[in-house]
């Protein structure tokens, strides 16, 4: 009797979902080794982690807080995915999204139901806009959107410093790099948790639905995984990938435009807080399932609101950061892993 | 012509970073592997390069120290890409993650402070002296010259001269086929790409002892990604790599000079510049230069990992 690993071309479902706990898991015990070796106490951390996470409602609106603008992003990169299209620019699109909503707050006057919802397409639109050039440049012209996506990043985070220390800087005095406080907030149902969050979640069922049960979405998903056969069978793949990847800047928009007039409350710089970065990591691990992403929003937002409880153990958010990469190395190598099974071989054979 | 000498020394001084972060993917995307993790590699290179001269002042060490750690780090890059053979895409970006983060952790207590050592401009005697073109070209520390005049020489050599240059290269286009004329194609993979990955580093380095010359956790802002677009630009090869990277310290040395003679533009306007540049340089060339589109292609094999027994 003897054994050899047999390579499928695609993973067993439940096979590749098991690669995914056990990456995230692995990473995690990598964490919590360095951890030891640095003479820190890595079961008391995480317990403690989860107690303030999980142990009051004031822990588990902060985390709600998280867990909004990550299920914008982790829906925006995923929709992209969708159609093979790689959205590394979520941050900049969220950033664009803000500043847009800022705008309409603070410059058109109008009573708060009709401000809030000008603001939401504002901050789409906006986030729309800033990822058509990159979309127009990969749909006509082949330049990959990886790279043009990411380098607007750091341009519309410059522009959002930029206007908020400058143009925009609060009037009053009072502070220093940010604008003044919206006239107008996304209302509260829950403590301090704003209805970004049940929007967020509609949205991501309704993207879901929309890939499981529409011609639409149908087309998309084929035209991701074979453009080619999907060219063949006489769908649109081009127009299906400019209509997709502008969804998928407007998601990040509008989360961005939730997240200054619902949780922050006035434009600042670096308001986007890697989000856009970490919503990667968010559709990359629920193999860019809308509903899947319900989940690994919250996964990522319990460990980055673990990284900020544990800032005053001297690390820092940028701790966070390396964490998600390893679980995203571990992700990649186990996708990889997860194609192999053993093949029992009789004897003599 | 003052600004005009002072502009191009800043070019060659910004570029430098750039090019020889684009010299290291070029050695990695011509065997076929796509790294996009130099922006962490280049964090990393940095933070090590300032914490090694921090505890002994030598500019070389602190360097070496960085194309050490680069080298290690590609090799575990290398290992999960070319061996296992896992997604590039989603590696390169969690190497991107782990570096910048790691740093930004490590870095932390010699944030802020100006470098200990750095690489001095060297004096060439008359050469310096010269009006113009002592400035603009005689008045760099030798890292400009290493990277500008002989690395790209003996890269373009290597890979476009010699039997070795051409197995590297076919490993890119056509794995499957270098495979049957007998190169080893998991070792050229391997090698250069950890090799890209130190070179990355040392292009960090380079940030924190001769550009900067300190270290902070934003040090590196997005050049790794600029490097990883001007090699696209320049067609895969060292030599057009290193005159992209010099074009591009040109419009970084346009902001610093707007800054500092305080043209009526804010200085984060001035700063978009290289991102916005180097977006319309993926985009024009694409549309303008459709006759050089198969002269310019990407290695045929790039991204594709290899596998003997499915070709």
């Amino acid at each position: 009797m003897s054994y050899r690993l047999q390579r499928l071309p695609v993973a067993k479902p439940s096979v590749a979902f098991a690669a995914r706990i056990a990456s995230v898991v692995l990473a995690l015990l990598t964490a919590g080794l360095v951890l030891k070796l640095v003479g820190m106490e890595p079961l008391a951390l995480a317990g403690r982690v989860l107690k303030s996470t999980f142990g009051s409602s004031f822990g588990l609106e902060d985390l709600a807080l998280l867990f909004t603008p990550l299920l914008y992003c982790g829906l925006a990169v995923a929709v992209a995915l969708r159609i093979g299209a790689w959205n590394i620019g979520a941050e900049g699109q969220f950033n664009l999204g803000a500043f847009a909503a800022t705008g309409i707050a603070l410059f058109v006057p109008g009573p708060d139901w009709a401000l809030l919802p000008a603001m939401a397409v504002a901050g789409a639109l906006a986030g729309a806009a800033w990822i058509l050039m990159p979309t127009l440049a990969r749909a006509y012209a082949g330049v990959s959107e990886l790279i043009t996506t990411l380098l607007l990043n750091f341009v519309a985070l410059l522009l959002v410093y930029w206007v908020s220390t400058g143009p925009w800087l609060d009037p009053s005095g009072h502070a220093l790099a940010t604008t003044a406080r919206l006239p107008v907030a996304v209302p509260e149902f829950w403590g301090i948790v704003h209805w970004g969050l049940p929007v967020a979640l509609i949205l991501a069922v309704g993207l879901a639905a929309v890939f499981a049960f529409t011609r639409w979405g149908y087309e998309v998903r084929i035209g991701g995984s074979n453009p080619g056969a999907a060219r063949y069978a006489g769908m649109p793949v081009r127009r299906h990938l400019i209509a997709v990847m502008l969804l998928s800047g407007a998601i990040a928009g509008l989360g961005g435009m939730m997240e200054v007039a619902g949780t922050v409350g006035r434009l600042q710089g670096g308001i986007s807080n890697n989000y856009g970065y970490l919503g990667i990591m968010v559709a990359v691990l629920a193999r860019a399932a809308p509903l899947g992403t319900i989940a690994t929003a919250f996964l990522m937002a319990t460990i980055l609101n673990g990284g900020i409880i544990l800032q005053t153990q001297g690390l820092t958010t940028h701790t966070v950061l390396a964490l998600t990469g390893l679980i995203l190395l571990y992700a990649a190598i186990g996708d990889e892993a997860a194609k192999y099974r053993i093949v029992k071989l009789a004897k003599g054979a | 012509m003052d600004i005009l000498a002072g502009l191009i020394q800043t070019a060659f001084l910004a570029g430098g970073v750039l090019a020889l972060a684009a010299l290291g993917e070029v050695l990695a995307e011509r065997v076929g592997v796509v790294n996009l993790g130099v922006e962490g590699l280049m964090a990393l290179g940095a933070m090590t390069a300032i914490t090694t001269v921090v505890a002994s002042p030598h500019p070389w060490l602190g360097f070496g120290a960085a194309l050490l750690v680069g080298l290690g780090v590609g090799m575990v890059y290398a290992f999960a890409t070319v061996v296992i053979r896992a997604n590039q895409v989603l590696s390169g970006l969690a190497l991107t993650y782990i570096g910048t983060g790691m740093a930004a952790t490590l870095g932390k207590p010699v944030s802020g402070s100006p470098s200990p050592a750095t690489f001095r401009p060297l004096d060439l005697g008359f050469l310096s002296d010269l009006p113009f073109v002592g400035r603009a070209f005689f008045s760099h520390n030798i890292l400009v010259y290493i990277i500008f005049l002989v690395l790209p020489v003996v890269l373009h050599w290597l890979m476009f001269h010699t039997r070795h240059g051409l197995n590297m290269r076919a490993v890119g286009e056509n794995p499957a086929a270098a495979d049957a004329a007998g190169i080893p194609v998991m070792k050229f993979r391997f090698w250069y790409t950890a090799l890209g990955a130190a070179l990355a580093a040392g292009a960090g380095a380079y940030l924190t002892l001769a550009f900067v010359p300190s270290w902070s956790e934003g040090v590196v802002s997005g050049r790794g990604w600029i490097a990883v677009a001007l090699v696209i630009f320049a067609g895969f090869r060292p030599v057009n790599a290193v005159l992209a990277a010099l074009l591009f310290g040109f419009v970084t040395a346009l902001g610093f000079v707007g800054q500092a003679r305080n043209w009526p533009v804010a200085a984060s306007i001035l700063s978009m510049l290289p991102y916005l540049g180097t977006i319309a340089l993926m985009i024009v060339p694409v549309l303008a230069w459709q006759r050089m589109r198969r002269l310019m292609a990407a290695p045929e094999g790039l991204t594709e990992p290899y596998f003997r027994d499915v070709r």
